[in-house]
């Protein structure tokens, strides 16, 4: 009976310890000057505004103003994306850039909570820390809003936050995006933009039975995260004849289906091509590169 | 006696069966009609997009019969919407119709990116030149991609 109990109370502690948040530190913050240009175009490859969205509630609100509240809903339950403007009470306004930093590359709030990781801290792991800290400073320039944070609604959602703790040590991975020396500069300017900050994979790669991306079948599109329909797969776009070449592929990625490029508005692909057409033009040639290699 | 309520059930059965079936069948014909208009609809962007991106000369003729053909794939548009076409119907199922429940639940939302579509379609339909249908054409290539991002299911 005394053997149970201590196997019982070692199971809930090696839990509790493998299910708490591994920040970064104050050590891991670069020296940076911030540039709020660099902050923009980053916030837009990151698709920030697709799920910040200002609430219905807030009339007055122009919808390309990231001030949350708008409610997503996934297959676990509702969330209510935060007030990304730099509202001291309602927004990330008091946030350092460390608690920033966590919140976006390691899914952990400034309450020391395990984000839910429909943030795709998972892709944004692998991005830059000063172009984090430029979006930062980008959304400091903007002016603050009151959209108060409403908690998300998930059942057990403390034991959720916990359970997530857990699943960071499969699901996880903070190797910063490294270049491939062999490729050109535009292709890796794309590597880059997909897999870090334009968090593709998420969506576009299946996850195998731990829920992490499953890296062998990277691009393979996989089932809709919201529960219907599917995602497509990415490679061999070319190949497939999906689209003639890299440029045609850029031209999708720009002008979506305005200009016929059928498949582009729907399943959420929408926002995604409305946030990639904000980006200059070499980062969407750059974007197009990349994907039109993947085989 | 037992034989007759039997043979009775199961003529009703068939009935019933049949019943459905054509109704079923009827549903189908009306999901396959609207990707028909669809298919119509993306061989006009194939004709259009062309002299927007400058790779095929204006040619006013080839837009008209494009808008023409849309027209006539598309004419029963109003009809091909009924309960029994939403996605998780069997109609709606073994025709793999890729409209999202939304048209039905925000009715005046599809009405009105209908209506939207048919405006820049009437405007295209009425430019007579290269420019004023370089003006006109983005407004009907947005009201695709409005359409389809509300009420299209991916894939």
């Amino acid at each position: 009976m005394l053997a149970l109990a201590l196997i019982a109370a070692l199971g809930l502690l090696a839990f509790w310890l493998l299910s708490t948040p591994r920040p970064l530190t104050a050590a891991d913050i670069p020296q940076h000057t911030p540039d709020v240009a660099n902050g923009v175009r980053l916030y837009h490859a990151a698709g920030c505004i697709s799920c910040h969205q200002p609430s219905p509630d807030l009339k007055d609100v122009a919808t390309d103003v990231p001030a949350g509240g708008a409610p997503l809903h996934t297959p676990i339950g509702t969330l209510y994306p935060l007030n990304l403007t730099p509202d001291p009470e309602t927004g990330i306004g008091s946030w350092s850039d460390l608690e920033f930093l966590n919140a976006v590359m390691r899914g952990i709030s400034p309450e020391g909570e395990n984000l839910i990781p429909a943030l795709p801290y998972t892709s944004y792991a692998h991005m830059k820390p000063e172009d984090v800290l430029d979006i930062r400073a980008y959304l400091a320039s903007l002016p603050p809003v009151k959209s108060p944070e409403r908690e998300a609604e998930i059942t057990a959602l403390p034991l959720i936050r916990r359970g997530v703790g857990l699943w960071k040590w499969v699901g996880l991975d903070t190797t910063p995006w490294t270049p491939d020396p062999a490729q050109s500069e535009s292709w890796n300017r794309g590597s880059y933009l997909v897999n870090a900050p334009g968090h593709c994979q998420e969506c576009h790669t299946p996850r195998n039975v731990f829920m992490a991306l499953d890296q062998s079948k990277a691009f393979m599109g996989g089932p809709h995260p919201e529960g219907k329909g599917k995602v497509p797969s990415l490679r061999g776009l070319i190949e497939r004849g999906r689209y003639t070449d890299a440029a045609d592929l850029a031209s999708a990625l720009q002008n979506g289906e305005m200009m016929g490029y059928d498949g582009l508005a729907s399943g959420g692909m929408g926002r995604v091509q409305r946030n990639i057409s904000m980006l200059p033009e070499s980062d969407i040639q750059a974007i197009a590169d990349y994907i039109a290699s993947l085989k | 006696m037992v034989s007759k309520t039997v043979l009775g059930l199961f003529t009703a059965g068939v009935i019933a069966l049949g019943f459905t079936s054509s109704a079923m069948a009827d549903a189908k014909a009306s999901i396959e009609a609207r990707q028909a208009c669809m298919k119509a609809n993306g061989g006009m962007m194939k004709v259009m997009v062309p002299i927007i991106k400058g790779q095929k000369p204006y040619d006013k003729a080839a837009i008209d019969a494009a808008i023409a053909a849309s027209q006539k794939a598309c004419g029963g548009w109003a009809d091909w919407w009924g309960a029994d076409t939403k996605p998780d119907t069997a109609a709606g199922k073994a025709a793999k119709t890729e409209a999202k429940a939304e048209i039905w639940s925000d009715a005046a939302g599809f009405e009105a990116a209908g209506t939207a579509y048919l405006t820049a379609e009437a405007a295209v339909l009425a430019s007579t030149d290269e420019a004023s249908f370089k003006a006109a054409f983005p407004a009907l290539g947005k009201s695709c991609q409005g359409c389809h991002e509300k009420f299209r299911q991916a894939d």
